[in-house]
């Protein structure tokens, strides 16, 4: 399933943070690319980082019947 | 009335000759009016001719009806509000059945196939005008292909996001709009001179969820012989507008001899179709007085005469309801141009308006949300909320999208009644103590939740922003987690 534009914003936030304090690239950078955020979005692109998203296992709403 | 003129009177409304002879031996015109459609079947009619002849002279076949209606009227008597109306089962109408044409069916059939083998889904309403659009016209299989999978594709792509800010999204929707609101219009809405609040004050109440609207206001649509012929329109209005004495009498408080004298106005009785009978019977609810009709007049006396008492009654007959539905100040009859005749009311009053023979219970509506929920249910409050917003809003040239409104209405009746929103009611029904001291009177609040040792489960937006985390929605609500099964491969 597509990830919804939240997700898809803390993933490549996440994996941005990452690559900014010196993790290792998952794909070769092309030269003169040194803005990490673009490097996460290609990777993200490319399908390559390595983080998912945690189902939310308590709903938020409870439904009460009266 | 001679025969003849009885055969001609009848013909004039539409009788054939045939039938009007025999129904003219038995019966004149103002017998006929009473008559049932059992009556005139005696006379060897079958039963369509019957009812089509007195729907012809003036729907009297309803009269049996009209006898109940009033009984129950006069059984809820004093009671203002009617809580509740619980029709029983059995004589509850049911529900035609509305059977889709073939065609229909068929390529109903096909799109669900469609959606079937593609995986997607769409909603019936979306479906329901795919269908009407798509009839009679010569679509190939590839083609509705096409059409199905585009529409599905445009459907997803406008579905909200799981955790997104729906609820500020539709305030700020609203409210924007709102601003440029003009603060106070008293409008003449355009219907017939009756005087209605819109505009802010208007979309205020509605929100506020008033138990009455400032303007209370009906559209009272028509059926059968009234929609189209004024003349029933009009015998219907009569029946719901209120008539007090005072409108149809002269009061005349003869001191001589410690009476009153009611004298009618013909014109006026005959109008709205009131008898003498009438008045000396609304009159009975006046204590310790009796009435005597005394040739075309009324005399009205007490039991125990005397000079104040006969002030006293005199004043209070005044304003006593002759006929008519109680709230319902005034009925203006006006044709449009798709619904036929319909009737506009200064004043609301659903329960009752919806008794009345020839009123169309499926159209008739009020601005009245409190009443349609007592009357019709939740659902038609929702539905009312939803749409008296939205005219609203639109009458002032305010385009807020539909789903907005549709939002605020299921916060206001989710749990099944009708809510404020505000202080009284959503907001200050909120679980979290910090979300109600951050909304109004927060010392308060604090206070009581410290007596009482309430606890915050910081579930909601406000809450979260006081103590300084994540919100959870949006980005907020998203928890990532290392997805060990891409590494697996190594890096």
């Amino acid at each position: 399933m597509d990830h919804t534009r939240f997700e898809k914003a803390r993933i490549i936030g996440a994996r941005a943070l990452q690559i900014s304090m010196g993790a290792p690239h998952l794909l070769d950078v092309p030269e003169g690319e040194v803005d990490p955020v673009k490097i996460a979005m290609r990777e993200y692109r490319n399908g390559v980082i390595p983080i998912t998203v945690r189902a939310n296992k308590t709903p938020r709403i409870k439904i009460t019947t009266v | 009335m001679a025969k003849k003129d009885t055969v001609t009177a009848l013909v004039k409304r539409g009788i054939t000759e045939a039938v009007a002879e025999p129904v003219a031996d038995k019966f004149t015109m103002v017998t006929l009016k009473k008559a049932s459609v059992e009556d005139i079947k005696a006379i060897g009619l079958n039963e369509e001719d019957a009812k089509h002849l007195l729907d012809a002279i003036g729907g009297k076949a309803l009269s049996p009806k009209k006898t109940t209606v009033k009984k129950a009227a006069g059984a809820s008597g004093r009671a203002k509000k009617i809580v509740s109306y619980v029709i029983p089962l059995d004589e509850r109408p049911s529900v035609p059945v509305i059977t889709e044409p073939e065609a229909n069916g068929k390529l109903r059939k096909e799109i669900n196939a469609i959606l079937k083998k593609t995986g997607r889904a769409l909603p019936r309403a979306v479906i329901d005008k795919l269908v009407a659009k798509l009839l009679g016209r010569e679509v190939t299989k590839p083609k509705l292909l096409e059409i199905v999978s585009t529409i599905a594709a445009d459907y997803d792509a406008h579905l909200m996001d799981p955790t997104e800010a729906c609820g500020i999204v539709g305030a700020q929707s609203i409210g924007e709009p709102g601003t440029q609101m003009t603060m106070r219009t008293f409008h003449y809405a355009g219907v017939a001179e009756i005087n209605v609040t819109l505009g802010l004050p208007r979309l205020i109440e509605i929100v506020d969820a008033r138990r009455s609207p400032s303007t209370p206001m009906m559209k009272v649509c028509l059926e059968g012989p009234a929609k189209v012929n004024p003349k029933y329109a009009e015998i219907v209005a009569n029946q719901i507008e209120i008539t007090k004495l005072i409108d149809v009498c002269d009061v005349e408080v003869d001191i001589n001899n410690l009476v009153i004298n009611l004298i009618p106005h013909k014109k006026e009785l005959e109008r709205k179709e009131i008898e003498l009978e009438n008045i000396q019977d609304a009159l009975v609810k006046v204590k310790k007085t009796s009435t005597e009709i005394v040739g075309n007049r009324i005399v009205l006396s007490l039991d125990e005469p005397g000079y104040k008492k006969i002030l006293m009654v005199n004043k209070a007959i005044r304003d006593i309801k002759i006929k008519g539905i109680d709230g319902i100040a005034r009925a203006v009859i006006r044709k449009e141009s798709d619904e036929g005749y319909v009737i506009y009311t200064e004043g609301s009053n659903l329960a009752e308006v919806m008794n009345i023979d020839g009123v169309d219970k499926t159209k008739t509506t009020t601005n009245d949300v409190q009443a349609i929920y007592e009357v019709l249910g939740i659902e038609a409050a929702r539905n009312a909320v939803m749409t008296e917003a939205y005219s609203t809003l639109s009458e002032q040239g305010l385009t807020v999208d539909f789903r907005h409104l549709m939002l605020v209405a299921d916060v206001m009746t989710s749990d099944g009644t009708v809510r404020a929103v505000g202080r009284q009611g959503i907001s200050g029904e909120k679980s979290s103590v910090l979300a109600r001291a951050a909304f109004e009177i927060t010392v308060d609040h604090l206070l009581r939740a410290g007596q009482k040792g309430e606890t915050d489960g910081l579930d909601g937006v406000a809450e979260n922003i006081i103590v300084g985390q994540p919100v959870n929605l949006g980005t907020g609500a998203v928890k990532l987690a290392f997805d060990y099964n891409r590494i697996k491969g190594g890096i």
